[in-house]
Protein backbone atom coordinates (compact mmCIF):
# COMPACT_ATOMS: atom_id res chain seq x y z
CA UNK A 1 0.00 0.00 0.00
CA UNK A 2 2.74 2.39 1.04
CA UNK A 3 4.71 1.51 -2.08
CA UNK A 4 1.71 2.31 -4.26
CA UNK A 5 1.25 5.68 -2.56
CA UNK A 6 4.84 6.59 -3.26
CA UNK A 7 4.30 5.79 -6.90
CA UNK A 8 1.23 8.03 -7.01
CA UNK A 9 3.11 10.80 -5.26
CA UNK A 10 6.03 10.51 -7.64
CA UNK A 11 3.70 10.52 -10.61
CA UNK A 12 1.97 13.63 -9.26
CA UNK A 13 5.27 15.46 -8.76
CA UNK A 14 6.32 14.56 -12.30
CA UNK A 15 3.00 15.73 -13.67
CA UNK A 16 3.24 19.04 -11.81
CA UNK A 17 6.85 19.52 -12.88
CA UNK A 18 5.98 18.79 -16.48
CA UNK A 19 3.04 21.15 -16.36
CA UNK A 20 5.18 23.90 -14.92
CA UNK A 21 8.14 23.35 -17.21
CA UNK A 22 5.89 23.26 -20.22
CA UNK A 23 5.27 27.02 -19.69
CA UNK A 24 8.86 27.86 -18.93
CA UNK A 25 10.16 28.29 -22.48
CA UNK A 26 7.51 30.78 -23.67
CA UNK A 27 7.82 32.64 -20.36
CA UNK A 28 11.59 32.89 -20.81
CA UNK A 29 11.14 34.14 -24.35
CA UNK A 30 8.62 36.74 -23.20
CA UNK A 31 10.92 37.80 -20.37
CA UNK A 32 13.79 38.22 -22.81
CA UNK A 33 11.67 40.43 -25.07
CA UNK A 34 10.52 42.43 -22.05
CA UNK A 35 14.10 42.91 -20.84
CA UNK A 36 15.07 44.18 -24.30
CA UNK A 37 12.09 46.52 -24.42
CA UNK A 38 12.94 47.96 -21.00
CA UNK A 39 16.60 48.36 -21.94
CA UNK A 40 15.57 50.11 -25.17
CA UNK A 41 13.28 52.48 -23.32
CA UNK A 42 15.89 53.18 -20.64
CA UNK A 43 18.23 55.01 -23.01
CA UNK A 44 15.60 57.38 -24.31
CA UNK A 45 13.22 57.74 -21.39
CA UNK A 46 15.38 57.84 -18.26
CA UNK A 47 15.96 61.61 -18.41
CA UNK A 48 12.67 62.54 -20.00
CA UNK A 49 10.11 60.54 -18.00
CA UNK A 50 12.05 59.20 -14.99
CA UNK A 51 8.96 58.28 -12.94
CA UNK A 52 7.50 56.22 -15.75
CA UNK A 53 10.86 54.57 -16.33
CA UNK A 54 11.14 53.66 -12.65
CA UNK A 55 7.67 52.14 -12.70
CA UNK A 56 8.66 50.10 -15.73
CA UNK A 57 11.86 48.90 -14.05
CA UNK A 58 9.90 47.98 -10.93
CA UNK A 59 7.48 45.94 -13.02
CA UNK A 60 10.41 44.16 -14.65
CA UNK A 61 11.91 43.33 -11.26
CA UNK A 62 8.57 41.95 -10.09
CA UNK A 63 8.28 39.82 -13.23
CA UNK A 64 11.78 38.44 -12.63
CA UNK A 65 10.79 37.52 -9.07
CA UNK A 66 7.64 35.79 -10.34
CA UNK A 67 9.73 33.88 -12.87
CA UNK A 68 12.18 32.83 -10.16
CA UNK A 69 9.31 31.42 -8.13
CA UNK A 70 8.39 29.22 -11.08
CA UNK A 71 5.10 30.92 -11.79
CA UNK A 72 5.75 30.97 -15.52
CA UNK A 73 2.22 31.72 -16.63
CA UNK A 74 2.02 34.87 -14.52
CA UNK A 75 5.57 35.84 -15.46
CA UNK A 76 4.79 35.50 -19.15
CA UNK A 77 1.66 37.65 -18.82
CA UNK A 78 3.64 40.24 -16.87
CA UNK A 79 6.41 40.23 -19.46
CA UNK A 80 3.92 40.83 -22.25
CA UNK A 81 2.35 43.69 -20.32
CA UNK A 82 5.81 45.17 -19.74
CA UNK A 83 6.56 45.15 -23.46
CA UNK A 84 3.41 47.19 -24.10
CA UNK A 85 4.20 49.50 -21.19
CA UNK A 86 7.72 50.04 -22.54
CA UNK A 87 6.22 51.15 -25.85
CA UNK A 88 3.91 53.54 -24.01
CA UNK A 89 6.81 54.96 -21.99
CA UNK A 90 8.80 55.48 -25.18
CA UNK A 91 5.87 57.28 -26.79
CA UNK A 92 5.49 59.48 -23.72
CA UNK A 93 9.21 60.22 -23.76
CA UNK A 94 8.98 61.26 -27.41
CA UNK A 95 6.11 63.63 -26.65
CA UNK A 96 8.03 65.08 -23.73
CA UNK A 97 11.12 65.46 -25.90
CA UNK A 98 9.11 67.35 -28.50
CA UNK A 99 7.70 69.66 -25.82
CA UNK A 100 11.13 70.34 -24.37
CA UNK A 101 12.64 70.92 -27.80
CA UNK A 102 9.97 73.50 -28.57
CA UNK A 103 10.35 75.19 -25.19
CA UNK A 104 14.14 75.25 -25.44
CA UNK A 105 13.97 76.60 -28.99
CA UNK A 106 11.79 79.48 -27.81
CA UNK A 107 14.11 80.25 -24.90
CA UNK A 108 17.21 80.02 -27.10
CA UNK A 109 15.60 82.41 -29.53
CA UNK A 110 14.49 84.97 -26.96
CA UNK A 111 16.79 85.07 -23.94
CA UNK A 112 20.10 85.91 -25.71
CA UNK A 113 18.36 88.71 -27.63
CA UNK A 114 16.85 90.08 -24.44
CA UNK A 115 20.22 89.99 -22.68
CA UNK A 116 21.89 91.74 -25.63
CA UNK A 117 19.20 94.45 -25.66
CA UNK A 118 19.51 95.02 -21.92
CA UNK A 119 23.31 95.08 -22.02
CA UNK A 120 23.26 97.62 -24.83
CA UNK A 121 20.89 99.90 -22.91
CA UNK A 122 22.74 99.52 -19.63
CA UNK A 123 26.06 100.31 -21.33
CA UNK A 124 24.64 103.45 -22.93
CA UNK A 125 22.93 104.62 -19.75
CA UNK A 126 26.21 104.07 -17.91
CA UNK A 127 27.79 106.62 -20.27
CA UNK A 128 25.00 109.15 -19.78
CA UNK A 129 25.88 112.31 -17.90
CA UNK A 130 22.34 112.56 -16.64
CA UNK A 131 19.87 109.70 -16.51
CA UNK A 132 16.45 110.07 -18.12
CA UNK A 133 13.34 110.84 -16.12
CA UNK A 134 12.18 107.81 -14.17
CA UNK A 135 15.70 106.44 -13.91
CA UNK A 136 18.24 107.03 -11.17
CA UNK A 137 21.59 105.58 -10.18
CA UNK A 138 20.04 103.05 -7.81
CA UNK A 139 17.62 101.83 -10.45
CA UNK A 140 20.41 101.53 -12.99
CA UNK A 141 22.53 99.61 -10.49
CA UNK A 142 19.60 97.30 -9.83
CA UNK A 143 19.21 96.75 -13.59
CA UNK A 144 22.92 95.87 -13.84
CA UNK A 145 22.51 93.35 -11.02
CA UNK A 146 19.44 91.93 -12.73
CA UNK A 147 21.33 91.63 -16.01
CA UNK A 148 24.16 89.79 -14.24
CA UNK A 149 21.68 87.42 -12.58
CA UNK A 150 19.81 86.75 -15.82
CA UNK A 151 23.07 86.18 -17.71
CA UNK A 152 24.32 83.76 -15.05
CA UNK A 153 20.95 81.99 -15.01
CA UNK A 154 21.02 81.58 -18.77
CA UNK A 155 24.54 80.18 -18.55
CA UNK A 156 23.36 77.62 -15.99
CA UNK A 157 20.42 76.71 -18.23
CA UNK A 158 22.77 76.06 -21.13
CA UNK A 159 25.02 73.92 -18.94
CA UNK A 160 22.03 71.89 -17.77
CA UNK A 161 20.93 71.43 -21.36
CA UNK A 162 24.36 70.22 -22.41
CA UNK A 163 24.32 67.78 -19.48
CA UNK A 164 21.03 66.33 -20.72
CA UNK A 165 19.06 67.76 -17.77
CA UNK A 166 16.41 69.15 -20.06
CA UNK A 167 13.65 69.88 -17.56
CA UNK A 168 16.17 71.65 -15.34
CA UNK A 169 17.44 73.60 -18.36
CA UNK A 170 13.92 74.74 -19.23
CA UNK A 171 13.25 75.79 -15.62
CA UNK A 172 16.49 77.76 -15.37
CA UNK A 173 16.02 79.27 -18.83
CA UNK A 174 12.48 80.34 -17.99
CA UNK A 175 13.70 81.92 -14.78
CA UNK A 176 16.40 83.81 -16.72
CA UNK A 177 13.81 85.00 -19.24
CA UNK A 178 11.51 86.20 -16.44
CA UNK A 179 14.38 88.09 -14.85
CA UNK A 180 15.31 89.67 -18.18
CA UNK A 181 11.68 90.70 -18.73
CA UNK A 182 11.65 92.31 -15.29
CA UNK A 183 14.86 94.24 -16.02
CA UNK A 184 13.58 95.40 -19.41
CA UNK A 185 10.45 96.72 -17.76
CA UNK A 186 12.51 98.51 -15.10
CA UNK A 187 14.56 100.15 -17.85
CA UNK A 188 11.43 101.25 -19.69
CA UNK A 189 12.23 98.97 -22.61
CA UNK A 190 9.20 97.65 -24.38
CA UNK A 191 9.90 94.36 -26.11
CA UNK A 192 8.49 93.58 -29.50
CA UNK A 193 8.52 94.81 -33.05
CA UNK A 194 6.00 97.59 -32.64
CA UNK A 195 7.34 101.07 -32.00
CA UNK A 196 7.56 101.53 -28.26
CA UNK A 197 6.21 104.33 -26.20
CA UNK A 198 8.95 106.67 -25.08
CA UNK A 199 9.72 107.22 -21.41
CA UNK A 200 7.90 110.10 -19.78
CA UNK A 201 9.42 113.46 -20.70
CA UNK B 1 18.94 65.22 -26.56
CA UNK B 2 16.40 67.65 -28.03
CA UNK B 3 17.57 69.36 -31.19
CA UNK B 4 19.35 72.60 -30.47
CA UNK B 5 17.67 74.59 -33.20
CA UNK B 6 16.47 78.10 -32.47
CA UNK B 7 13.14 78.80 -34.09
CA UNK B 8 13.23 80.67 -37.34
CA UNK B 9 12.27 84.33 -37.42
CA UNK B 10 12.10 84.79 -33.71
CA UNK B 11 11.11 87.45 -31.27
CA UNK B 12 12.24 91.03 -31.65
CA UNK B 13 13.44 92.71 -28.49
CA UNK B 14 14.42 95.93 -30.16
CA UNK B 15 12.85 99.07 -28.78
CA UNK B 16 11.54 101.32 -31.53
CA UNK B 17 10.74 105.01 -31.65
CA UNK B 18 8.52 106.65 -34.22
CA UNK B 19 9.80 110.10 -35.10
CA UNK B 20 7.42 112.93 -34.38
CA UNK B 21 7.36 116.43 -35.76
CA UNK B 22 10.18 118.60 -34.43
CA UNK B 23 12.27 115.72 -33.10
CA UNK B 24 15.98 115.30 -33.70
CA UNK B 25 18.29 112.44 -32.81
CA UNK B 26 19.63 114.57 -29.98
CA UNK B 27 16.15 115.08 -28.56
CA UNK B 28 15.41 111.39 -28.85
CA UNK B 29 18.69 110.55 -27.13
CA UNK B 30 17.81 113.03 -24.39
CA UNK B 31 14.45 111.36 -24.00
CA UNK B 32 15.74 107.78 -23.73
CA UNK B 33 19.19 108.27 -22.24
CA UNK B 34 18.91 111.59 -20.45
CA UNK B 35 21.90 112.81 -22.47
CA UNK B 36 21.56 114.42 -25.92
CA UNK B 37 25.22 113.87 -26.67
CA UNK B 38 24.57 110.14 -26.93
CA UNK B 39 22.65 110.58 -30.20
CA UNK B 40 25.42 108.77 -32.19
CA UNK B 41 24.33 105.54 -30.45
CA UNK B 42 20.93 105.84 -32.12
CA UNK B 43 22.49 106.88 -35.41
CA UNK B 44 24.82 103.86 -35.41
CA UNK B 45 21.93 101.51 -34.66
CA UNK B 46 19.99 102.86 -37.63
CA UNK B 47 22.72 103.22 -40.22
CA UNK B 48 20.83 100.93 -42.54
CA UNK B 49 18.15 103.59 -42.93
CA UNK B 50 19.91 106.80 -41.86
CA UNK B 51 22.67 108.33 -43.94
CA UNK B 52 22.85 111.62 -42.08
CA UNK B 53 22.12 112.06 -38.37
CA UNK B 54 20.60 115.44 -39.13
CA UNK B 55 18.08 114.03 -41.56
CA UNK B 56 15.26 112.08 -39.99
CA UNK B 57 11.69 112.23 -41.10
CA UNK B 58 8.38 112.21 -39.29
CA UNK B 59 6.95 108.71 -39.02
CA UNK B 60 10.32 107.06 -39.42
CA UNK B 61 10.85 104.18 -37.01
CA UNK B 62 14.19 104.16 -35.28
CA UNK B 63 15.84 101.45 -33.22
CA UNK B 64 16.72 102.58 -29.73
CA UNK B 65 19.68 100.49 -28.56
Amino acid sequence: MLKTSWKYALALVCAVTLACNSGKAPAEAAMKRAEEAVAGAQTEAANLVPDDMKSLSDDMAAARATMAKGDYKTAEASAQAIQQKANDVLAKAKTKKDELTTAWGQLSDSVPKMLDAIKSRVDILSQSKKLPKGMDAARLASAKDGLAAATAGWGEAQEAYKAGKWSDAIAKGTSARDKATEVMAALGMQAGGAPAAAPAK
Amino acid sequence: MPDDKPSQGGADYTQWHEVKSGETLSKIAQQYYGDASLYPKIFEANKDTLKDPNKIRVGQKLRIP
